[in-house]
């Protein structure tokens, strides 16, 4: 498949950009209950209880989706990298020999063991320490896609800095991601509940605060990456990696620019009479719409050799 | 942050990074040089990437001037560095075969050759 003049290896890129979409969406709904949802709504309220369970339901949407794409993601990467097909290396060893011997494998089985961490945690998840080994689970899960990408090969001291500045990308991706699709839930229950009239307004304003902590991490971790995965204005404009990794930012900037509205615009006409809330949500499914966009866009950039390796 | 100025940010700090590029898993150096000329048969031939590698899907090669293998099989895998042990193999052009997998999962090839003797 070639997708703006550049080879791409499409089964892969699918299977790794529903795995991060989905592991984001998982993790990100668990930050958006412990840092929106559970100080902005009681607990106890009928719309607290629906949006805590809609929450874990997502959650557990999440898991599911990111376990069957990340078989799939483990499998394609395998059959990549032995020069079988999938059927062959799983036939031939190929595939003990990747979990056992290479980084990406060993990665994969602590994540496998972190997802069944995360799903028993999600399980009992009415008490109060599973729910904080849950999000902890779903964090360590997260950030360890670190460690099977471009980061993980930088060598010496600067493969320190790239594996930190993508962790924090990556929380930050799955808070802004998974929050939204949160925040869709929240809104949604209590525009049924008379009750909890209000709460909309503190809940939104608990995600916006996220959501800017989000993107100023995004950029200045995504200025890190790009500094050392593409390294130089050049590599920008003049390999398929440039090309692709400017579109990210063309749909970030869009993202941002829909949050903007979202925080300046109608966040603070929420409490007065008006469309501002209908619009808000529209807004919101715009830009998850874009995130999930930036996820299948991730997927192809991973698979890509890095500009910075193609201009000297 | 608005998004005309985050734009603006963002393209600064692009034109401002400077080539600072990791290249990924492609020769960076090896002993005996590429295309240099050494006295005597090496015992050795060690390659240096500009990735660590993953030492079960890595492999080297290295063949004399009559075309035979002289190397004694499995490389070494050390981080970012490969070496596998020679047998004597005479004077001639020697070439290095090298077929590597970085640890982000990018498989790289090429080769080089290098002289032996007058």
């Amino acid at each position: 498949m070639i997708w703006f003049g550049a080879e791409i290896d499409g089964p892969m890129v699918v299977a790794r950009a529903v795995h991060f979409a989905a592991t984001a969406t998982t993790a990100g709904a668990l930050m958006f209950r412990a840092v929106v949802a559970e100080p902005a709504l009681r607990l106890e309220s009928k719309t607290g209880v629906v949006v805590d369970r809609q929450i874990r339901d997502l959650a557990w949407v999440g898991l599911a989706i990111a376990l069957v794409a990340g078989a799939g993601w483990l499998l394609l990467q395998t059959s990549a990298m032995s020069g079988q097909t999938c059927g062959e290396a799983v036939v031939s060893g190929a595939l003990i020999t990747v979990l056992n011997e290479t980084q990406f494998g060993l990665v994969t089985e602590i994540r496998f063991a972190l997802a069944l961490a995360l799903a028993i945690c999600l399980a009992y998840d009415r008490l109060l320490l599973p729910r904080w080994l849950a999000l902890g689970a779903a964090l360590c899960l997260v950030a360890a896609i670190a460690w099977t990408g471009h980061a993980a090969s930088t060598p010496h001291k600067l493969g320190y800095l790239h594996l930190t500045a993508d962790a924090l990308h990556l929380y930050a991706a799955a808070a802004w991601t998974g929050g939204l699709m949160s925040l869709l839930l929240l809104l949604k229950a209590a525009r049924h509940d008379r009750a909890a009239a209000g709460t909309e307004l503190d809940a939104v304003r608990r995600f916006s605060l996220l959501g800017m902590t989000s993107v100023a991490t995004l950029v200045l971790t995504g200025i890190i990456n790009a500094w050392i995965l593409v390294g130089s204005f050049r590599g920008l404009i003049a390999t398929d990696y440039g090309w692709i990794l400017l579109l990210k930012i063309a749909l970030f900037c869009a993202m941002v620019g829909f949050a903007a509205v979202n925080r300046f615009w109608l966040t603070p006409r929420l409490a007065l009479p008006g469309n501002a809330l209908r619009n808000l949500t529209h807004n919101t499914k715009a830009e998850i719409a874009l995130a999930l966009l930036v996820f299948a866009v991730v997927g192809v950039l991973g698979t890509l050799h890095p500009a910075a390796h193609l201009v000297k | 942050m608005k998004p005309s100025s985050l734009i603006g940010v963002a393209s600064l700090l692009f034109l401002f990074a400077t080539c600072a590029a990791q290249a990924h898993a492609f020769l960076e150096r090896a002993e005996p040089r590429v295309g240099n000329k050494v006295a005597a048969p090496p015992r050795e031939v060690t390659l240096w990437f500009t990735q660590k590698l993953e030492p079960a899907f890595s492999s080297v090669t290295v063949t004399n001037a009559a075309g035979e293998r002289i190397d004694t099989g499995k490389a070494r895998v050390s981080g970012n560095q490969m070496s596998v042990s020679l047998r004597p193999g005479g004077t001639g052009t020697y070439r290095v075969n090298w077929h590597v997998l970085s640890v982000d999962t990018h498989t790289t090839d090429g080769n080089f050759t290098f002289q032996v003797g007058q």
